[in-house]
Order: C-alpha cells, then sequence, then structure tokens
C-alpha cells in the first residue's frame, strides 16, 4: 500500500456493530489525543478480509486493535503474539471475508513478506449487534488500549506524545440532529 | 434412500451461509440456502442526513465498501435530480474498475482456484514441462522453469515443516480434483503472482479514493478530489501517471495469465460447462457513465429471461422506470413479521426469527424479484446481457474465451455453456478483461478532459421541503446493486439496499420459487457425501458474500467449517 510507514498500528471491525467498533474507535482515540513520530502509520481499516495483507506486507512491526472472543468479562484487554494468532491454522476459505487476520499473514508467509512482529490488542466485547455506540465498559477500556499500544511503541523507540485537553469524538457516533426525530 | 447433507458455514463469518441439499443417486435433487444473520443494518440511517449515507453505508461491508458508498451517493443525487461533473465520473469510474479487477482476481485465485487446484500434486510436477506448457499458452514472463522450482521448492519447504501454511484445510487429493500435476503447479505460482497484482490494482483505489477499504473522497453530487496539475496535493500529473502505470501493469497479467488460466481450468473440467446453470433469469445494470446525466454508458445493462439472448431488453439510465417499477422482495420464507412482496420504498424490516423449516421460513435473507422473477445477478448476467446487446468489448472476450478454452478441450464452445458452474468463472474473466480495457480508456477521457481546462469535480446538493424518493445502481463485483431512499424534508425517512448477495442467495419466494443458489446446485454431481466439494464448486462460483456486516477475531477458538451428512 502507497505511504505505509514501516511500523503499523490497525484498527479492526465494523462501526455500525455495537462493540465490533472498538478497533476503529481506539483508531481515533490515538489519532485525537497522541501525535506520532515518522516511521508509525496509525489507520482504521474496517473489515477487510483479505484486503488486509497489504496494510501487513512489508511491515517491520503491526500493532492490531479488534474485539476478540475470549473468556472475561466486557471490556477485558487482551493481547496476543504472533504464535498466538497463528497457532490454531489458517481456516477454510470461501468468502472473500473469511481470510482473516490469521490468513492474511499465512498468506504473506507463503509470499515471503509477512511481518515479524505482529502484536494484537483485543477487547472482550459484550454486545457486537447492530448499534453506533460501544458498551459502558468497553468504551471504558479504550483509554488503557491506547496507552498500551503507545507503551509497545515506546519499546520500539517510537512513543508518540500525548496531546493535552483533546476529546475523541468518532463521525459515526455524532448524534442524529434534532428535526430528525420529529 | 436420499441424504440430506448441511454446509454450514459456506461462509464462516458472522452472518454466514447455511447450504442444506438432498442427495440421491448421487446427484443433488433438492437445496436450500439460508442466511444466518440478521442484517437490517439501513435502519442505522433513519434520521440522517443524506449526504452522510454513504459514509454509513460502505461500512455495511468489509469488503464492498466502495460499492456500497457509489451506490449511495447516486441514490441521493437521482431523488435530487443531481447532475455530477464529468471529471468526477471519471474518476469514480476508475476507481470502481480498479476494486473490480482487484476483487475478481482475487476471487478467482484466492477463494475459489483451490476448489479445482490441488496444491500437494503439485509437488509431482515437473517444473521444466510445467514451463513448457505455460509458455506455449502465454507470452507471459513469469512463467520460466527457474520460478517454477522455485514455487514448487516453497511448497515443499512447507510440507516438509509439517504443515501446509495457507493451504491447510484443502480438499487435497478428492477424485474430483483432475488436473495434472503440471498445470496444479502453474496454478500455485500464480497465486502467488496475483496476490501481489490484486494489492497492486487495489492502489488506484487508495491513490483516488483516499483509502481503501472506505474511501474518503467522495460526495454527493461528485468527488472531493482537488485538480491541479501543478500542486503536490491535488490529482496531478504524477498521481494520474501512477495510476496509468498500474493500468498497463494489470491489464498485462489479466490478459497473459487471468484469461489464460480460466480457459486451461474450463477445458480440463469439460462436465462443469454443464452443471450449474440454476435460474437462467439475468439481471445487470448498465454502469460507467459517460455523461453527467447517466444516460451514456460504457457498460450495458438490462435483462434476459429463460437464456433468450435474442430477447434481451435494456435499461438506459440511472432514471429508467424499467428497472425503477419492476423490483420487489418477498419475505415469504425470510424471518421477518409477515407474508409480503413489496417494492423497496415500501419495506419494512422487522425481524421474526422462527427455526429453519424447510418448508416455511428459514433464512434471514429477502428474496428480491424483478417482475416476480427470481434473476441471477453478477458477471455472468453481465456478459450475456453485453453480448446479447452486441456490446463490442463483450463479444470480443466472451468470442476469444470461447475459442481458446475450445481449441484447448478439442471442442466446439458456444454461449450456451456460460449457463454454468464454470460459466460463471469464465464470465467474471470476461468481465474483468473489458473493464481493464476499459480503465484504460477512462483515464484517457479523464485526462483529456482536465487537458481541456475542465477542473470542475462537484455540484452542491440542494434539499427541498417534503418528500424525494430515488434509487441508485451500481454493476458491483458480485452483480447488480441498488439502494433505494425516502428523503422527508431534507432527513432519510426510509433506507434500503437490495444487494447483489440477496438476488442470487435469498430462499424461495410466495410462488416457492427456488432462488439462483438453490436452482443451480440441482442436478450436480456429490461423489463423497463427507466432502461435498461439488456443492462448493457451484455456491463459490457466485462469489458468494453475505455479511455486509461484523467481523470479531477468535484467537482461542477453533471454528472450522463443518459438514453434517444425515
Amino acid at each position: 500500500m502507497t505511504g505505509l510507514a514501516p511500523v503499523r498500528v490497525l484498527g479492526l471491525g465494523n462501526v455500525l456493530m455495537g462493540d465490533d467498533a472498538f478497533g476503529p474507535w481506539v483508531i481515533e482515540d490515538l489519532l485525537t489525543r497522541w501525535e506520532f513520530p515518522q516511521g508509525v502509520s496509525v489507520v482504521d481499516v474496517g473489515t477487510p478480509g483479505l484486503d488486509l495483507t497489504p496494510y501487513l506486507a512489508d511491515a517491520e512491526a503491526v500493532f492490531l486493535v479488534d474485539t476478540v472472543k475470549a473468556d472475561g468479562p466486557p471490556g477485558t484487554l487482551k493481547v496476543y503474539s504472533r504464535g498466538q494468532l497463528l497457532a490454531r491454522g489458517p481456516q477454510p476459505r470461501v468468502s472473500p471475508h473469511d481470510p482473516g487476520l490469521a490468513e492474511a499473514l499465512f498468506s504473506l508467509d507463503f509470499a515471503g513478506c509477512a511481518p515479524k512482529e505482529v502484536t494484537l490488542v483485543g477487547v472482550v466485547p459484550e454486545k457486537v449487534e447492530k448499534g453506533v455506540r460501544l458498551s459502558p465498559a468497553v468504551r471504558a477500556a479504550v483509554p488503557a488500549a491506547s496507552e498500551e499500544v503507545a507503551a509497545r511503541l515506546g519499546w520500539l523507540g517510537l512513543r508518540p506524545r500525548r496531546l493535552a485537553g483533546r476529546t475523541t469524538a468518532p463521525w459515526w457516533e455524532a448524534p442524529i440532529p434534532e428535526a430528525a426525530s420529529a | 434412500m436420499s441424504k440430506r447433507i448441511v454446509v454450514d458455514p459456506v461462509t464462516r463469518i458472522e452472518g454466514h451461509l447455511r447450504i442444506d441439499v438432498e442427495v440421491d443417486g448421487g446427484k443433488v435433487q433438492k437445496a436450500w440456502s439460508s442466511g444466518q444473520m440478521f442484517r437490517g443494518i439501513e435502519t442505522i440511517l433513519q434520521g440522517r442526513d443524506p449526504r452522510d449515507a454513504w459514509l454509513f453505508t460502505q461500512r455495511f461491508c468489509g469488503v464492498c465498501t466502495t460499492v456500497h458508498a457509489i451506490a449511495s451517493v447516486r441514490t441521493v443525487e437521482n431523488a435530487l435530480g443531481l447532475e455530477v461533473p464529468l471529471n468526477a465520473q471519471y474518476i469514480r469510474n476508475l476507481i470502481v474498475m480498479a476494486h473490480a479487477m482487484h476483487d475478481h482476481i482475487v476471487h478467482f485465485y484466492h477463494l475459489s482456484a483451490l476448489d479445482w487446484v490441488d496444491v500437494v500434486s503439485a509437488l509431482k510436477a515437473d517444473p521444466a514441462k510445467t514451463a513448457a506448457l505455460a509458455e506455449s499458452l502465454s507470452p507471459w514472463p513469469g512463467n520460466s522453469k527457474e520460478q517454477m522450482k522455485a514455487v514448487q521448492d516453497k511448497v515443499k519447504g512447507f510440507v516438509e515443516a509439517g504443515q501446509l501454511g495457507i493451504f491447510t484445510n484443502g480438499y487435497w487429493g478428492h477424485p474430483a480434483m483432475k488436473l495434472p500435476p503440471e498445470v496444479n503447479l502453474l496454478a500455485v505460482a500464480h497465486y502467488l503472482q496475483a496476490l501481489e497484482y490484486q494489492r497492486k490494482v487495489n492502489q488506484i483505489v487508495a491513490l483516488l479514493g483516499g483509502k481503501t477499504p472506505n474511501i474518503q473522497n467522495l460526495a454527493v453530487g461528485g468527488v472531493a478530489n482537488a485538480i491541479n496539475l501543478d500542486s503536490d496535493s491535488a490529482l496531478n500529473m504524477n498521481k494520474l501517471f501512477m495510476v496509468k502505470d498500474v493500468l498497463d501493469d494489470i491489464s498485462t497479467f489479466i490478459e497473459q495469465v487471468y484469461f489464460v488460466d480460466v480457459c486451461a481450468v474450463a477445458s480440463m473440467y469439460p462436465e462443469w460447462l454443464g452443471y450449474g446453470a440454476g435460474v437462467t433469469n439475468y439481471l445487470a445494470v448498465p454502469d460507467l457513465p459517460l455523461d453527467t446525466k447517466g444516460t451514456k454508458f460504457d457498460l450495458p445493462g438490462g435483462t434476459i429471461f429463460n437464456g433468450d439472448l435474442a430477447h434481451v431488453r435494456e435499461i438506459k439510465s440511472f432514471d429508467d422506470p424499467y428497472f425503477k417499477e419492476n423490483v420487489s422482495e418477498s419475505i415469504a420464507h425470510s424471518w421477518y413479521d409477515g407474508d409480503w412482496t413489496k417494492h423497496p420504498y415500501e419495506e419494512t424490516t422487522e425481524p421474526k426469527y422462527t427455526t429453519f423449516e424447510e418448508n416455511r421460513k428459514y433464512s434471514w435473507v429477502k428474496s428480491p424479484r424483478f417482475q416476480g422473477k427470481p434473476m441471477q445477478v453478477g458477471p455472468l448476467a453481465q456478459v450475456l446481457v453485453g453480448f446479447a446487446l452486441g456490446h463490442e468489448p463483450t463479444k470480443r472476450w466472451a468470442v476469444k474465451t470461447l475459442d481458446t478454452a475450445g481449441s484447448l478441450a478439442k471442442a466446439k464452445l458456444t454461449p450456451a455453456v456460460l449457463h454454468s458452474t464454470l460459466g460463471r468463472h469464465a464470465a467474471r474473466m470476461i468481465r474483468t478483461c473489458v473493464i481493464s480495457e476499459t480503465a484504460k480508456k477512462h483515464w484517457g477521457l479523464l485526462a483529456a478532459n482536465i487537458g481541456k481546462g475542465d477542473t470542475t469535480i462537484f455540484n452542491p446538493p440542494v434539499f427541498p421541503k417534503g418528500e424525494q424518493r430515488g434509487f441508485g445502481f451500481h454493476e458491483a463485483p458480485r452483480g447488480t446493486l441498488s439502494h433505494w431512499i425516502v428523503i422527508q424534508d431534507g432527513k432519510i425517512a426510509n433506507y434500503q439496499a437490495v444487494v447483489p448477495s440477496t438476488w442470487n442467495a435469498g430462499p424461495r419466494d410466495a410462488q416457492n420459487q427456488p432462488g439462483p443458489y438453490e436452482a443451480s446446485l440441482v442436478g450436480n454431481p456429490v461423489a463423497n457425501a463427507e466432502l461435498p466439494l461439488e456443492v462448493l464448486r457451484t455456491v463459490h462460483s457466485f462469489d458468494p458474500c453475505l455479511a455486509c456486516a461484523v467481523h470479531t477475531l477468535d484467537p482461542e477458538g477453533n471454528e472450522i467449517a463443518t459438514v453434517k451428512a444425515l
């Protein structure tokens, strides 16, 4: 993909499906409240399926943020390494959505341009169903996820700078104007 | 004694597709297609500003973001009678063509070729023979003996390490796999090369759209790409020539690799030119507008009923009443409250889930109909409509495909073989060749128009009081996509998306007419009920994509498609 830095932070998820918006939400938060050094790209990639491959190809390190199906109360953060993400092998592929993160990584492995470092910062969702708001528990986990990503970038010598006095307000959560409800 | 097979999920995402087939005497006798997730995501738009609709609709789906964005702006423009400047039409056209080429390459090589190609068998190939075969078919420089050997070594390395990487979980060694080892090796080599080229062509979407997935350059009334040949931050000569370079590269890949591979596979599975026709009513809409009003197009649209190419009826404009008045959806067998058939402007979306009852309600997908008939949409519909209307590039590429595959198979192939499972793959490739040529033409049209000094990109919309209704369509990679809007005092009162996979994957309707997936499976052979590869071949040929929905990573779980033979 044109213009991507060697270290990438990618938010995954559908902003119209409740807590599945966590990845894009954290990206909005990072871009609003932090300033990133050169060498880091921060992108909301939505739910790209195999289209994730260009975002991963030839990267030095990739940090992904997404909802995960895991044990724990809603809002629990979980961090996974590349090895953990690839442990269960690829899944059968049928629709373009099907190749998920693991499949994209396996494809790039075969092509010889997979990123060496991959870290997933995941959150346990409460509700993944139609709607444009995060549940309170998952919303509360956003700042911690941003901190987690910032800290991990720091370990690579690429720590972003915190900007004071900013409030994150994603476009998809903008209230419907008054006249609409009439 | 008949046997029931359930393939669930066929698509693995939330909102997946389930296929049930009843097999008797080694053949499918009956089939049911079921969408397993409630969508109804359109209701999120109610009350919002119509100018924002495209931002939300392009999040309906993770893969087809661009297509929903385009259909949505066209819908609002139609409701307002708003014209779109030529530059904006050409820029949009280039984006949708690049997206379509990317999507079709991914579908053939990465999502469905492995239904036909046995990766493990490639280990037995002689790389020199593979190269000789490839060089006899195509001047493509990526077919040398050394390149074939390198790919084979790579596969060997994976196998020796005890795993097949991305190729794990295929139906390797299945008796329905018939390609010789050399062809399998060639296909695996091209699988890798295709991975690189699909990324490359998608760069056009990112260059012109600002980003992909989820382009950022659209607006109701045009695009937001400032045109200034002397500015670094605008659409300038440099960016235009980057687009041209990619178009030239990708057309070489499409014509020298994709075209040849599809002809070769078709020639080696001739029986699959006889299975999978299903519904032979076809619907395609015109696309790639050449004027500001949407009355002249580079891709034709129309309808064909009962496979009768002699009686095609053309759809002529973005406002054609023949399309507007003849679309309806039935919920007779869908999990919604009631039992009606309604026009999209009049529809409601009230979920009422029961269970899977094959003679009553069994799917979340509604059944779209055209004049009450089920229609097949997608590249096959597009190619047949183009062929029947005498669209020159479609006719030329279709004839070239039938001649090439026919000479490899030593048989005379006529357009009738396109009504089939492999015909859908061939049509997708034919459409890709047509689009690749047309994209270069539209690049020239854009450059010439800018060269004339026209830099207009946007006509601002004005929303009058009262009600406006509009519809917009786009011939997306999976087929005819239409959005329908009712605007009341400048706000969205109702919104409906009738998507390609709904046309194809929908259940039976009130008259018990099966949808295209269901009809296409009847008569397919099934060699082994535990490994129903044949069922997957036919369903995959439609490029199924039901989701328009959600994607949650499951790093700890172990979900695998299950096949139940009951």
